[in-house]
């Protein structure tokens, strides 16, 4: 197509005028990890007629077994140089549809998951819109895998290394996300050592989720250049705060906020009640997916300001969905803050989830419940039970379960992702289960 | 007619010029064509038109003036209609003096008056409405071939715009503007556009050539609607002070693009626009733009449509925008073309070929159409194109309510749409490689299509034609009320007037219905004559006029619907259509549609290779070109049959007679287990020799198979009454084969030939799918052999006898041979394998009552018997007496046995499945599938058989819904495990039908392979595409495994 053509001319002059030698093209599998298969700018032309073939088996959830050959179709909006390998030839990235060899979007593909999601609300008439607010933590880098984790900023430690500080890293990250098109936020908040938030602006649901994997990576390279690691792990610390993903979500038809009624209650339209209530509804279904890892689990039920509970609150911080301040004559501003999500997710299918369960509030006109002002972790469980505030699942295990009965969560991944996200976590509960923990260690070997 | 009788004519008062020798005004309007005569008398007589009536003698001494008038009155469209409007004009004060003078002449004001008030009573009443509308008559100036310019130049001074400025604003107060009557601009814009649209009515209805001038007509109402957006546009800029802080192009989509539009309809439109400057002259915020922008475009469509004191003249509908009517009014070209880039439909880019600037900053415009006009021709290599523009087409095909089915102009099977559509498909097809074919306008991209060789001129013209006359139509059923309406009347006046507007003076009311009825007819076979004859080679076309197309065109178009190797389609239409056979000059006239109806199958290739083969392997038979020249339903169902199936297609060329089946409604019937019996006897009354035989009765079950697989391809047959008449089919083989090796076996064993002196009699019970008479065309026989030796018989030789005759039926039905096989498994007998293959009732009756297990009762449950020795008289009644105890156990399963059922059946599942599958996708033995469900409902029938009557069934799904009856399964789990079963059921039938292979692995196996699973899908034909059947299956079979997790295995 024509503009398509402008832009994959745009891509080809690129990559010749600032001598790039290799092109990578991302993708997503199935759990949410970055892919990458290289070509060189010679192939690049053939990328966008016909895409690169490539062995699919190898990479999680996204083959069937028969489907070894799959093909990777750049999308060159997405093309960006990056930064990081910043010797005199470039590296350069796009991101990916993954095809069937006969040129039909995968069924596995995390990125089509999402586009599916979001062509279905368009049909609706609806645009989603996502703003993250991701955190992680840095620590120094590890002299082995069982050595205690340092935090960068714990007692000035950091400042024996031969360069940089958490400002340089900072200040680093910010440069590096910014030259490739991405703004963001930063906040280096106290809650925990050495963690860190930085927020992504909003966007469009499948350009965030794009920007979160580049978000990610930049992190992870930036810090290595540091000397230091970053991680996304919900929960690395029991005694510290975890790693969350507050993201808000918006709704727009058109160039109007869908969930914006001036003079409704919290300025909250019809539609925005709908689509909290879908939240609320369906929350525990989709929780394998928005906190898919054991791990998530320690975060969600660590305490402090952890969503354990489904309830909603008007800037209530100990809800699950908050409805943030309105700010006067910001119609366009106006959203709704899902809690539970931690910076491990895959955003792909996330969103889609999310996406799902809010417009299934709109479709079947859910009522919204009425919004809780208490902290909930301050009510006992009699008194939850009283408001009729449920608990999220508890552990992987309670997740999946409840998943496995989702229609929900079945029809917006499609079979064959649901069936695979399933299998995949079912292993990495039972591989979980047998561990013994340096808990039992300790409490146990002695005493029994 | 509503004529009046004309006894009473002579005491109507006459109009005093009247009198003398002439004759009765009654019999003058009769002849001039009236039809209320009494009323139209008196209107005649009406003082008020009296006075303006012209005095004198006409053009011929022999009659007056006012006679001249009263005839040209009567050769209006209806003369009843145009005197009322006279009467009433010239009751009009303010338009009597004008009127008068009108009147007073023939000539070309007083023809296009009568002819307006004639056609139209919402221009006529607005001509009494505005009198001074008489001097748009009177000028002279025509309404057509007028340069668009001129058109925009009026509207926009009748708002007090400028027609020069770069960007015209309206006035805004009374005094603005000419018009002194119109109180605002919205008024004054309403008032001229009426006034224009009389000049082209009064010009289009006094023609002699309606449909010589619809194209100009149609141009003209195109141009006006250009020209009201235009002055709409700058009444909106008026209103909106900020105006230049956004460039607005206004864009006409269909008709309006086309430049084709109709006198009354929406008016199509997107808008494009860009940041322009403020006050400083700095380029505006886009946000800011756009919100101007759509201010601009939403007060504009106020001023078309929204309320005034003038009438509205059209809704101004953007639905054809980005995201349609949930999409932002105005966007940037670049968001339009991201849109289209991401999102768009292919449809989106068919409409997009209509795109015109037409208001507006011009130059906007102009890159607008010069951005998207590459998207517009690349379409045709979207991904889908082939199924989108499928689905296009039923669309226009489909959508007509039935109750103006035989009204609809606009829409369904040979209406205008069908054209447009048409049309529009061969330019996306075409216009990739020639831009000379790609013009808006429906009539000029027509032309243009057959000068380059794209159809047959003589097709295109005749096309073309339909075109108009269906247009001058619509145009004219438009005209006398002026609303938006597609439909034919059905009333006799409205449709002789009709008639009458369209010159069809003497056909009259009957003659246009019939020549819509025919129009419409035309319409549909020459789509099939321009979309397909320009495939077949030059050699096989019927006439000079024809075309063949350039091979490089005909493999685009062979691609576009469908084929995917349009170079072998293209051979293979060449050996169809060469030489001089009848064969062949049947198939010349026949294949252009046959190529259509392929390309509507699965795998078109395919189908057109089996009908070369057939055809070749057929060749002259009488009856063979008869079908295909006389039945056009054959024709059809033959194409669906060749282009979806391979295993009937093999099935075809093996017996070319079985397509006469097509032809015949009867002809794809189960014939039913009694006439299959009666037949099979008869061949075996017939043949000579055993082997002889064996080899009609597997004829006879192959041709059974190939008809119940048409059958149910045609979807004449039900999935259930399929595998019931596959059953069937094996039953009488069976029943046959029996006979047949017990002659085999009195031979070997020197026996009388004489049946009844067997020294037993056998009994063949059909077990597993043939039991449930549930069988796909690739199962297998599941048997158990039983027989009873006749009183006082040598126990030894009675074995030996029974054990013969199972050894020859089923080497008989299972060795490899010419015809199909049916192998027959015995395994389900007691000890399997190591039991002998047939045993004495008594035997079995020993052997269940001391050793059977309960997964042997369990195979008993579908045991039904299928064939008996001569002379075996209640031996299955004894047999049935004999297990029923055993599958239908007395106060159900112990709880052991319950147990020892799910530990069988886990085994089963961890063990059967071969390796490599995908388990979700085994049919057979995967969660979800068909032995998932039978396993469960046979366990619901063991533990309550003894007590639920309908439980003692062979059949799954009868067994089922007794089960659910009986509240054992609930209703919502038992829909689960049904539609699970049969949708495996089917897609096991569709496998093998698509595919044509019966046997190996893949049979039983959902395939990954996408083109198999499209062809199967639409083979089947209500699920959807390819990737809508995967996800499909899968869900069904989830949902079922959850419920066997709870019915079967009570788990969770």
């Amino acid at each position: 197509m024509c503009s398509m053509d402008r832009q994959q001319e745009f891509v080809l002059r690129t990559v010749e005028e600032r001598d790039i030698r290799f092109i990578r093209l991302w993708f997503t599998d199935v759990l949410g990890v970055l892919k990458s298969v290289a070509v060189a700018p010679a192939e690049l032309e053939q990328a966008f007629a016909e895409g690169i073939g490539f062995d699919g088996s190898s990479i999680e959830g996204l083959t069937r077994v028969y489907e070894a050959d799959m093909i990777a179709k750049p999308d060159p909006t997405t093309f960006q140089v990056l930064p990081w390998r910043g010797e005199r030839h470039g590296t350069a990235r796009m991101f990916c549809d993954i095809l069937t060899p006969d040129g039909e979007p995968s069924l596995a593909d995390s990125r089509n998951v999402l586009k599916r999601a979001l062509a279905k609300a368009s049909d609706k008439g609806f645009t989603f819109y996502t703003h993250p607010e991701v955190e992680f933590y840095l620590f120094e880098q590890l002299a082995s895998p069982d050595a205690p984790l340092v935090p960068v900023d714990r007692g000035g430690y950091f400042d024996h290394l031969a360069r940089g500080s958490t400002h340089d890293f900072r200040r680093a990250a910010i440069t590096m996300l910014e030259s490739m098109g991405i703004s963001v936020e930063f906040s280096h908040h106290e809650a925990g050592p050495g963690q860190n938030e930085i927020d992504l602006r909003y966007a469009d649901a499948l350009t965030t989720a794009d920007n979160l994997m580049t978000f990610r990576t930049v992190v992870k390279e930036v810090a290595l250049e540091q000397g230091v690691f970053a991680t996304f792990m919900p929960k690395p610390l029991t005694e510290e705060p975890g790693s969350g993903m507050h993201t808000h979500l918006s709704l727009f038809e058109g160039d109007r906020n869908a969930f914006h009624e001036p003079g409704a209650q919290f300025e909250l339209s019809k539609t925005a009640r709908q689509f909290i209530a879908g939240l609320l509804v369906h929350a525990a279904e989709i929780t394998a997916i928005t906190n898919q890892y054991v791990n998530s689990y320690k975060r969600l039920w660590g305490g402090s300001e952890a969503p354990s509970y489904v309830c909603w609150g008007h800037n209530n911080r100990s809800a699950l969905v908050r409805v943030p301040m309105y700010k006067p004559g910001k119609g366009n501003s106006s959203r709704v803050e899902y809690r539970a999500l931690d910076s491990a997710t895959n955003p792909y299918l996330a969103f889609a989830v999310l996406l799902a369960a809010g417009l299934k509030g709109i479709e079947e006109g859910y009522e919204l419940p009425e919004a809780t002002d208490d902290d909930v972790w301050e009510l006992t469980d009699a008194e939850r039970r009283a408001l009729g505030i449920a608990p999220l699942p508890q552990s992987l295990d309670e997740a999946i379960a409840l998943m496995e009965r989702s229609e929900l969560v079945a029809e917006t991944l499609g079979e064959h992702v649901f069936r695979y996200v399933l299998k995949n976590k079912k292993q990495e509960w039972a591989t979980y289960r047998q561990q013994v923990t340096p808990f039992e260690l300790q409490r146990f070997l002695q005493f029994l | 007619m509503g004529a009046t009788t004309t006894s009473g004519a002579d005491e109507l008062p006459r109009p005093p010029r009247a009198a003398g020798r002439r004759e009765t005004v009654t019999r003058r309007l009769l002849r001039a064509g009236f039809a209320d005569l009494t009323r139209s008398a008196q209107l005649w007589a009406d003082p008020a038109l009296e006075a303006v009536l012209p005095t004198g003698p006409g053009p011929d001494d022999e009659t007056s003036a006012a006679d001249d008038l009263l005839a040209a009155l009567g050769g209006t469209a209806d003369p009843d209609l145009a005197l009322l409007q006279l009467v009433r004009l010239a009751s009009t004060p303010a338009a009597a003096g004008a009127l008068a003078d009108v009147l007073a002449h023939d000539g070309v004001p007083r023809a296009r008056l009568l002819a307006v008030l004639g056609a139209s009573s919402a221009l006529g009443d607005e001509v009494v409405r505005r009198p001074e509308l008489l001097a748009v008559l009177r000028d002279g100036d025509g309404g057509v071939g007028v340069a668009p310019e001129r058109v925009r130049a009026e509207l926009l001074a009748a708002v007090g715009a400028d027609p020069d400025a770069p960007d015209p604003v309206a006035g805004t107060e009374p005094g603005r503007w000419p018009d002194a009557e119109a109180r605002t601009a919205t008024d004054a814009l309403r008032r001229a556009y009426r006034a224009r649209l009389l000049r082209i009515a009064a010009t289009d209805l006094t023609t002699d050539e309606p449909l010589g001038l619809l194209p100009a007509v149609a141009a003209a109402l195109a141009d006006l609607a250009a020209a009201a957006l235009e002055a709409a546009l700058a009444v909106a800029r008026s209103q909106h002070l900020d105006h230049a802080q956004v460039r607005l192009a206004v864009i006409g989509m269909g008709k309006t693009g086309g430049r084709e539009l109709n006198y009354v309809s929406d008016v199509d439109v997107v808008y494009v626009a860009e940041p322009g400057v403020d006050a400083d002259g700095q380029e505006v915020a886009e946000a800011h733009a756009m919100a101007v922008g759509a201010r601009l475009a939403s007060t504009l469509q106020k001023v078309c449509a929204g309320a005034s004191a003038e009438p509205a003249l059209w809704q101004v509908d953007a639905a054809l925008r980005p995201e349609g009517k949930h999409g932002p009014l105005v966007r940037t070209l670049s968001s339009h073309l991201a849109y289209y880039d991401r999102w768009a439909a292919t449809w989106e880019f068919q409409a997009l070929l209509k795109a015109r600037p037409v208001a507006g900053d011009p130059e906007l415009g102009r890159a607008y159409r010069a951005a998207v006009d590459p998207l517009v021709w690349k379409a045709v290599s979207r991904e889908n194109f082939v199924e989108d523009a499928q689905a296009m087409r039923r669309r226009v095909e489909e959508h007509v309510p039935p109750a103006e089915a035989d009204r609809q102009i606009k829409l369904g099977r040979g209406g205008l749409r069908d054209v447009e559509f048409t049309v529009q498909l061969l330019q996306l097809v075409h216009g990739r490689m020639d831009p000379g074919i790609r013009s808006p306008n429906t009539l000029r991209a027509l032309t243009a299509l057959a000068s380059a060789g794209f159809v047959g001129r003589d097709h295109a013209g005749r096309m073309a034609v339909c075109y108009r006359f269906l247009r001058a139509l619509e145009h004219r059923v438009q005209l006398y009320r002026l609303r938006r309406t597609h439909l034919l009347p059905t009333g006799e006046e409205d449709l002789r007037r009709l008639a009458r507007s369209l010159g069809m003076r003497a056909e009259g009311a009957e003659g246009l219905t019939e020549r819509w009825k025919a129009t419409r007819r035309e319409v549909r076979s020459l789509h099939e004559a321009v979309f397909y004859r320009p495939l077949l080679p030059a050699t096989a076309q019927l006439s000079e006029a024809e075309v063949s197309l350039a091979p490089e065109a005909a493999r685009h178009r062979f691609a576009a619907i469908g084929y995917r190797d349009p170079d072998g389609a293209m051979r293979h239409v060449l050996a169809l259509t060469e030489g001089t056979s009848r064969r062949a000059a049947l198939q010349r006239q026949l294949l252009p549609v046959l190529l259509g109806w392929f390309a509507e199958g699965a795998d078109p290739d395919a189908g057109l290779l089996a009908f070369r083969r057939l055809s070749e392997e057929l060749g002259s038979t009488h009856w063979y070109l008869k079908l295909l020249r006389d039945s056009g339903s054959a024709a059809q169902n033959l194409a669906q049959v060749l282009s979806s199936s391979r295993y009937l297609a093999d099935a075809l060329a093996r017996s070319p007679e079985s397509v006469q089946w097509l032809a015949d409604p009867t002809g794809l019937e189960p014939r039913g287990a009694e006439r299959l019996d009666a037949e099979a006897d008869a061949i075996l009354t017939r043949a000579d020799d055993p082997a002889t035989a064996a080899v009609l009765l597997r004829a006879l079950r192959r041709r059974e198979l190939a008809r119940t697989g048409a059958a149910e391809l045609l979807r004449l047959l039900d999935p259930v009454s399929a595998a019931a008449a596959v059953s069937d089919a094996a039953d009488v083989v069976l029943h046959g084969g029996l006979r047949v090796a017990e002659h085999v076996a009195r031979g070997e064993l020197g026996l009388d030939q004489d049946p009844q002196a067997n020294p037993t009699r056998m009994l063949v019970v059909a077990m597993g799918r043939l039991g449930g008479r549930e069988m796909g065309y690739g199962s297998d026989a599941d048997v158990m052999f039983v027989h009873e030796p006749v009183a006082g018989a040598d126990g030894q030789l009675a074995n030996r006898f029974a054990l013969t005759v199972a050894t020859r039926l089923r080497e008989m039905l299972g060795a490899v041979g010419p015809e199909p096989s049916l192998p027959v498994d015995a395994d389900l007998r007691p000890e399997g394998r190591q039991g002998p293959l047939a045993r004495t009732l008594a035997s079995y009756a020993e052997y269940y009552e001391r050793w059977s297990s309960v997964w042997e009762a369990q195979a008993l449950l579908r045991a039904r018997p299928v064939a008996t020795s001569p002379g075996a008289d209640g031996l299955a009644e004894r047999f049935t007496a004999t297990v029923d105890p055993r599958r239908y156990p007395a106060g159900g399963l112990a709880a052991g046995d319950v147990r020892e059922v799910r530990r069988i059946k886990a085994r089963v599942e961890s063990e059967r499945l071969p390796r490599g599958v995908e388990p979700a996708r085994h049919l057979k033995l995967g969660p979800g599938g068909v032995s998932d469900v039978e396993w469960t409902v046979q366990l619901l029938q063991l533990q309550h058989a003894h007590t639920v009557p309908g439980l003692r069934t062979t059949g799954t799904v009868a067994a089922l819904d007794a089960a659910e009856d009986a509240g054992l399964v609930g209703p919502v789990d038992a829909q689960h495990l049904r539609e699970a079963w049969v949708l495996a059921s089917r897609l096991r039938s569709a496998v093998v039908l698509w595919s044509g292979r019966t046997t190996g692995s893949h049979a039983d196996v959902l395939p990954h392979d996408r083109q198999a699973l499209a062809g199967i899908a639409r083979l089947m034909g209500d699920v959807g595409g390819g990737a809508d059947l995967e996800e499909l299956y899968l869900r069904t079979a989830r949902r079922a495994r959850a419920v066997v997790d709870r019915v079967f295995y009570e788990a969770g």
